[in-house]
């Protein structure tokens, strides 16, 4: 075997670091793609006792987004194991007591529960925005595509850019704009 | 003179019961406690077992057929073709591979199930056969397919 080939077999083996953008993007339909990763599903060598996970770095976790009211209405339930203990916190305060919970939960859901979820979770690193620390950036090495496309906002946009933008026609002086 | 023996005839079920329970104790010998000593207990748990085995034998089929596909997926994807088209492209062009070869192929010959799904690919387009979902650029465009004769034999009717 060549000293290339070698290495080639060394790199089926280890542990690539992917890094996942979860700005503007659904949790629940991003956490699919991310248990892929996490349990090596992307890999032709797969196998449910075969140790081929991938680690997930995912940052901006603070931007992502749910779908309809789902802010308001989706509920975290959660038992202390005492009479009367249990809670029901709704997602939006989920997120604003920790940014990095509902992605979490997410993909703790999405894997199935066995002896081994839990130590797969130990592979996923969940940043609530774009500073990751050094030594975790210097080992990804590649970029888990996003689900859906993030638009850009009016107003993050240069009012150059909006006034040069071509326009059918201008509104009449009279116009009253809501 | 007593005679034990006739009386103990009373109650003995004959030489079959022996050899009845050790049946079911040589099906408990690998439990642990009173799963393996008690007959009563034994042949409860040993019943349950052969349960369990009568329907796991469907179950393996089930799992080893969700296993190939993922492999077969998870290679589909590194090759730029949806698992569908993959079948499709290598049904028309006549290479009828199963599930177990083509995951086999996708882990253990990875140049070769690339050269399948540049065929598949190839079969398509040639075929005219478009997939909406495959909205990436196909690999396997450095083989040079067009090079080795393969288009004629693709080309003819199968």
């Amino acid at each position: 075997m060549s000293a290339a080939k070698r290495v080639q077999q060394w790199a089926t083996f280890a542990r690539t670091w992917h890094i996942f953008d979860c700005k503007w993007q659904d949790p629940y339909q991003s956490a699919e793609v991310i248990k892929k990763y996490l349990l090596g599903m992307h890999k032709p060598i797969y196998h449910p006792m075969n140790d081929c996970g991938d680690v997930v770095v995912c940052i901006n976790s603070r931007e992502i987004a749910l779908r309809g009211n789902d802010w308001r209405q989706r509920a975290y339930f959660h038992h202390t194991g005492y009479p009367g203990g249990a809670t029901w916190t709704l997602a939006w305060e989920v997120h604003n007591k920790d940014p990095t919970m509902i992605i979490k939960k997410a993909v703790y859901k999405a894997m199935r529960g066995n002896l081994q979820r839990r130590h797969t979770m130990q592979r996923l690193f969940i940043y609530p925005g774009e500073e990751i620390p050094e030594d975790i950036v210097q080992n990804v090495t590649n970029q888990i595509r996003q689900l859906r496309l993030v638009p850009t906002r009016l107003d993050h946009i240069d009012e150059e850019e909006v006034k040069k933008f071509p326009k059918v026609m201008d509104y009449p002086t009279d116009y009253v704009l809501k | 003179m007593v005679f034990l023996t006739v009386a103990n005839w009373v109650r003995a079920r004959g030489p079959d019961e022996f050899w009845r329970k050790r049946r079911i104790f040589r099906l408990a010998a690998h439990y642990i406690g009173r799963r393996r000593n008690c007959y009563s207990v034994a042949v409860r748990n040993v019943h349950r077992a052969l349960v369990y085995a009568t329907k796991a034998r469907k179950l393996k089929k089930q799992d080893m057929k969700d296993l190939w596909n993922t492999r077969i997926l998870a290679a589909c994807e590194q090759h730029n073709i949806t698992a569908f088209s993959l079948k499709e492209g290598l049904d028309r062009a006549n290479i009828m591979l199963d599930r177990k070869s083509l995951a086999d192929l996708a882990a253990w010959e990875p140049q070769t199930f690339k050269c399948l799904a540049a065929v598949a690919q190839e079969k398509l387009r040639l075929d005219g056969f478009i997939d909406g979902t495959d909205k990436k650029e196909p690999t396997g465009i450095n083989l040079n397919l067009k090079d080795v004769m393969l288009e004629a034999w693709l080309k003819e009717k199968k």
